[in-house]
């Protein structure tokens, strides 16, 4: 998936959407890429995977070949009135923006366009090899996927209107642009997973890239019975019980990579750098 | 008499809905009338409380306990005609923009909840009310709701753009306003920008009922017992500690979830190859678990209590009951009394 242009990751809160995210900016950089890494919501937890304490709107380098952001609110509705619609800076001071903000947000799909906007802007201007996106959670994905076309229908006139038409096709180009979604093996996050793939696939509005799965135990072979008591015991049992567990909600989803547990990892960085690392090509 | 509330705060993913369906049960068997608010349950968890088909109105699950789903999109319909003069709030149900406006609000989704559990509460019907919090912005939202709103609607924006004094709706082209018209106008057409006008003037109308229903909320907010639900893993970590930087309470109970046993680091066994493998690698992660809850515990002088890790999910009232009293430091008397 490094192939495309851009990658928007989504997944349930929890998931390991955000160590994913960084990951793969990782990877992508380590082999040689210019790597855009965005945080599409304010509160996302890329800044901490990237050992960050805080991101900024203007993409700061977080080591060679990788620089990261964050999609702010106010920064990025000024960019998108300046550059997007040709609104003049001097026009946007004071409370107009804000009023625009206000505006715009009542009305459905326009403060979506406006983040998505900005993640298919900074793709299309081909500074970067690789844009990686830690994008809405999964609950939110598809009301984002959709903004341009549900902006398009709802604005008749304008000039939001004209600016969703290459979004559209940018969104749709399959070469260019993949949607991740990262799961765990549990109910939730599995049936979440499911219920938004449906309606991304029916809609056709993004390729969708192979499902992750994250936190996957491995098999443990051997013969329970002869153990004795004890904290061996204890330990296998729980795992046999986990991966059981585990394999059942595997099966409901479409055959992807798994990013194994992880045992034993302390701070979010050195999550996002052992996934990294495991993904080395060999 | 006033209704225990219980609040069971945490990041997405540590077991908030679970742990309040057990809280609940076990309110319930000492004698409480008790309610459970959720929002979001696993099918598995609903088929066991007989949650299934559940609505926003309490329905009796078992023996003294009652259950009701936080539905944020029915609650905002209830808002705008309670708490809006009664033409506005039909009008403001009717418009086209209701419903997209009112789920993008910050912290509308949460503000809807803290309403609903209000009303319970006001109902005077139940000794304990047990709260699973709505995940977004980390559960945080739930406390911040109340006056992010009160800011919104009664903000120094909409009101500049309303005019003054809630005028009808010709103010709206205002003077000063004009430059952000323009600005809306061709980027929008003025079709749209009429329909969201009409919108956003009746909602400041309906400003002085939300503030002051907001205010009632936020002292229920303040009177509640807070439980913050988190695993040892770093992001649960890190949103169970900004449960300790609200301004206005600071949690009760801290219940670290899925915790594994202590002496499992540094167990030796004779046990085959793989067995032996298996532990020593659980063992770390058990020694790290201690690591991280030692580290949280000291910063803000918090003596948690842990649930060990259920090897199989709960799934029925007895196996939620029996993870409640598996808890290790889990006073109840304290959250209850």
């Amino acid at each position: 998936m490094l192939h495309k242009r851009l990658l928007i990751v989504t997944g349930k809160g929890g998931v390991g959407k955000s160590a994913l995210v960084a990951a793969l900016a990782l990877r992508a950089a380590l082999d040689g890429k210019r790597v855009l890494a965005m945080a599409m919501t304010e509160d996302s937890g890329l800044a901490v995977h990237l050992g960050m304490e805080r991101l900024t709107y203007r993409p700061r380098p977080i080591r060679s070949g990788l620089d990261a952001m964050v999609i702010e609110r106010p920064a990025a509705l000024n960019e998108y009135l300046e550059v997007q619609i040709g609104i003049p800076k001097i026009a946007q001071l004071g409370p107009a923006a804000r009023a625009f903000d206000a505006l715009a947000s009542t009305a459905p799909g326009i403060r979506e366009v406006i983040t998505i906007g900005k993640v298919l802007y900074e793709a299309r201007k081909g500074t970067w090899d690789l844009i990686v996106a830690d994008g809405p959670p999964t609950g939110q994905i598809v009301s984002h996927l959709k903004a341009p076309t549900t902006v398009a229908h709802l604005v008749g006139a304008g000039r939001v209107l004209d600016q969703t038409g290459w979004m559209i096709r940018l969104l749709r180009d399959q070469a260019a642009t993949g949607l991740v979604v990262v799961t765990m093996p549990e109910e939730l996050p599995v049936t979440e997973t499911l219920e938004s793939l449906d309606t991304i696939s029916s809609d056709s509005l993004i390729s969708i890239e192979p499902i992750v799965i994250n936190r996957t135990l491995d098999p443990l072979e051997g013969a329970l019975n002869r153990l004795r008591k004890g904290p061996a015991k204890q330990a296998a049992l729980l795992h046999r019980a986990l991966y059981e567990e585990q394999q059942r909600w595997i099966s409901q989803l479409p055959p992807g990579p798994h990013i194994p547990y992880l045992f034993g990892l302390h701070t979010p960085p050195e999550v996002s750098a052992r996934i990294a690392d495991l993904w080395r090509p060999s | 008499m006033t209704a225990t509330t219980i609040l069971v705060t945490g990041g997405g993913g540590v077991g908030k809905t679970t742990l309040s369906a057990g809280l609940a049960l076990a309110a319930a068997r000492s004698g409480n009338r008790t309610l459970v608010l959720t929002v979001d349950p696993a099918k598995r968890l609903a088929t066991a409380l007989g949650l299934e088909g559940l609505g926003s109105e309490p329905t009796p699950l078992v023996e003294g306990l009652s259950g009701a789903m936080l539905d944020a999109a029915h609650s905002w319909n209830e808002i705008a005609k309670r708490y809006a003069p009664p033409d506005v709030g039909s009008r403001l149900t009717s418009n086209p923009f209701f419903e997209a406006a009112t789920q993008h609000f910050p912290a509308s989704q949460s503000f809807a909840a803290a309403e609903e559990m209000t009303i319970h509460i006001d109902s005077g019907i139940w000794d304990v009310i047990v709260v699973d919090t709505p995940p977004s912005g980390g559960g945080i939202e739930f406390f911040t709701s109340p006056a992010r709103m009160r800011s919104l609607i009664g903000g120094r924006l909409l009101k500049w753009l309303t005019g003054g004094s809630l005028p009808g709706r010709r103010l709206f082209y205002q003077f000063t306003a004009r430059p952000a018209l323009r600005i809306a106008d061709a980027a929008l057409g003025s079709e749209l920008l009429e329909a969201v006008a009409d919108f956003l003037i009746d909602l400041r109308a309906a400003y002085d009922g939300i503030a002051r229903r907001s205010r009632e909320i936020e002292r229920h907010l303040a009177a509640s017992r807070r439980v913050v639900v988190t695993t040892a893993d770093p992001a649960p970590i890190s949103e169970a500690t900004k449960f300790f930087e609200l301004e206005n309470g600071t949690p009760d109970l801290v219940l670290f979830n899925r915790v594994l046993p202590d002496d499992w680091y540094g167990a030796v066994t004779d046990a085959p190859a793989p067995f032996a493998e298996n532990l020593s690698r659980w063992g770390m992660e058990s020694r790290r678990q201690a690591e991280a809850r030692h580290g949280f515990s000291s910063r803000w002088h918090v003596d948690p209590a842990t649930i060990p890790w259920q090897p199989h999910a709960p799934n029925d009232p007895e196996s939620l009951l029996e993870m409640i009293d598996s808890a290790d430091g889990l006073d109840l008397g304290v959250l209850l009394g």
